[in-house]
């Protein structure tokens, strides 16, 4: 660190300012960390590697939606061949990369270079950064499922389908993204504030998500084989894209795209009350892991 | 009206007790909270902040009350913590940028605050790099600079010159000490290094085991001592003559190193000390180089005060 007395000059030219400007409450505090954090998912605001991933992975996502939205322009097709319900369980592997490498970067990175202290020692609460994080999470898996949707929507519109129709479909699938991305938001957020390493934190979630969707798939085919019906819809429970899934089909009326779905309503509320109760409990056990972080 | 006041504050840690019941002001200009490695002023620091909570007894913080205004201190208040808080891949004014933000502040006044503080902590070109590639001495600028962003009415600095060579060690000092006095934000500042802080600090905290050792004006640390230091040249026995000749005409003296040492305390004043220092030297054609009264050191102070309460 140079000290030389030019530089020392220079500095005590300037003078100190304070500031007697507004001072914005907890509302607008909570309204720009969620969009630094939004935009931090997506690689801005960081440096110029961290935006390649998610936007490769955006572009990976969209290509499918693009190609058939040109399959159905230029065929002249008035039907979608594809469900925008099924789209997102379609592509679970995707979106299981980008929440694996995204949701570290809102709740490892903090809390590993120690700036979570910084937050802490500033008005907003431990719980209101640590559900602050979480939206800005979930939205950033919203818009990365919806875009895509989206995109077919509007290709769907421009061949030419019948709109009521198309804009039920999509207000179903809609639902249905922002269930499991609140669930994906809840259960990737917690894997990667527990663990701090970064590259560890990825591993743990690609893991708890691809494990528990390819086991849920093995045994639903396994127990559907077997005429085990029963087994095969309890087994929904256990992966997050096959209990969204179970919600859309089962309530909202969307397509199911795996073996077993849950065919009462019964069963379909026991898959909502399910996927709520994991985001809540998920919650509560984010916010008491970032309020201890104020006590270190 | 003090910016800090506590009463009686105590915390435990099941068995072990960080602070014994605490009882301190701290009034604008800066005070240096001083004490071994955990002696408890990080523990201070982060109750103060109202992040952590007292066993027992209370504090205000620039009127709020720890326990209930909690935000509201920390709306107040720049905090520059003790280890690496900068995430790496984000660059300096961003950063600061987005803390301004954090705080409260319109997003116009934090671009042009940021902008401001950084060239106050001297990161006027460095601010379009990205963090992960600073020295230790630019990264403890950079967290000072998110301490004031805000324009806070306190800073509360744990440890600034942690991990700083030499020169970053003084330009961290000169920074803290133009925060106190020329930016007039009243400043806590932390520091194991017991001598440091005595050049800057206007007023001094010295903690020990978590229990206010003193609190006092630093002037009062840094007072004389009432010991008289001389120094003769002349031929390789001048020192040894001098001192033989001091104690002859009746001063309490003796060898400190290469220096002589008169202890002033016990003399009559009507007994001239510097008058028969000099007289003496002249008498035994030495040169005189130096008389000089001693000053205290808090380090000093601090070594007494402990080794009292160790023996007591």
């Amino acid at each position: 660190m140079s000290s030389s007395p030019e530089r020392r000059a220079v500095i005590h030219d300037i003078g100190y300012r304070t500031y007697d400007g507004p001072r914005l409450g907890t509302g607008s505090v909570a309204t720009s960390l969620f969009t630094t954090g939004l935009l931090n998912a997506y690689g801005f605001g960081r440096s110029a590697k961290a935006k390649v991933l998610p936007l490769v992975v955006l572009a990976i996502m969209l290509v499918p939606a693009v190609i058939l939205v040109a399959i159905m322009v230029v065929v002249g097709l008035g039907e979608g061949f594809i469900d925008y319900s099924t789209y997102a369980t379609s592509l679970f592997l995707i979106i299981s990369i980008f929440v694996a490498a995204q949701a570290p970067v809102l709740f490892s990175r903090d809390l590993r270079s120690g700036a979570i202290v910084l937050y802490l020692a500033r008005p907003l609460s431990a719980a209101g950064f640590a559900l602050v994080r979480w939206a800005s999470l979930a939205v950033a898996i919203l818009m990365f499922v919806m875009l895509p949707v989206l995109v077919l929507y509007a290709g769907a519109l421009a061949a030419e389908a019948d709109v009521s129709e198309q804009t039920g479909d999509l207000l179903v699938a809609t639902a249905g993204i922002a269930l499991l991305s609140a669930v994906l938001a809840t259960l990737a957020g917690l894997v990667s504030a527990l663990t701090l390493r970064r590259g560890l934190a990825v591993g743990a979630v690609v893991i708890a998500l691809l494990v528990s969707t390819g086991f849920v798939a093995a045994v639903q085919s396994i127990a559907v084989v077997e005429g085990n019906e029963a087994v095969a819809v309890w087994a929904g429970l256990l992966s997050p894209f096959t209990l969204v899934d179970g919600v859309q089909s089962g309530l909202l009326g969307g397509t199911s795209s795996y073996p077993a779905a849950p065919e009462t309503g019964v069963m379909a509320a026991v898959y909502l009350l399910t996927a709520l109760a994991v985001i809540g409990t998920g919650l509560a056990l984010l916010v008491r892991h970032y309020h201890r972080q104020g006590k270190r | 009206m003090p910016v800090i006041e506590t009463w009686g504050l105590t915390k435990r840690y099941g068995p072990v007790t960080a602070l014994t019941s605490l009882d301190v002001q701290v009034s604008e200009g800066i005070t240096g909270l001083v004490g071994a490695n955990g002696a408890g002023k990080s523990t201070l620091i982060k109750i103060l902040l109202g992040l952590l909570a007292p066993t027992e007894g209370r504090a205000d913080v620039l009127g709020h009350d720890i326990r209930t205004d909690g935000a509201a201190i920390r709306a107040q208040v720049g905090y520059m913590p003790e280890h690496e808080c900068l995430p790496p891949d984000v660059r300096a004014i961003d950063f600061v940028v987005h803390m301004g933000r954090m705080s409260g502040l319109p997003p116009t006044a934090a671009r042009e605050r940021a902008a401001d503080v950084l060239r106050h902590v001297g990161l006027a070109e460095e601010r379009y790099r990205l963090m992960g590639g600073y020295s230790t001495g630019m990264k403890q600028r950079a967290k000072l600079a998110q301490a004031l962003v805000h324009d806070p009415r306190l800073v509360l600095l744990d440890e600034p010159t942690n991990g700083l060579d030499p020169a970053s060690r003084e330009d961290m000092l000169h920074l803290v000490s133009r925060i106190g006095h020329d930016f007039g934000i009243p400043v806590l500042v932390t520091s194991h290094l017991l001598g440091e802080l005595e050049r800057v600090s206007d007023h001094v905290i010295v903690l020990d085991s978590g229990a206010l050792l003193r609190s006092q004006a630093t002037g009062e640390f840094t007072g004389t001592t009432g010991v008289l230091l001389v120094e003769v040249l002349g031929d390789a026995q001048a020192q040894h003559r001098m001192g033989e000749a001091l104690a002859a005409a009746g001063l309490a003296c003796r060898p400190r190193g290469g220096l002589i040492e008169v202890d002033t305390r016990h003399h009559r004043p009507e007994q001239r000390v510097h008058d028969t220092v000099r007289d003496t030297a002249v008498s035994l054609d030495v040169g005189l180089v130096r008389v000089q009264a001693e000053h205290g050191r808090i380090e000093d102070v601090f070594r007494q005060e402990v080794s009292h309460v160790q023996q007591s």
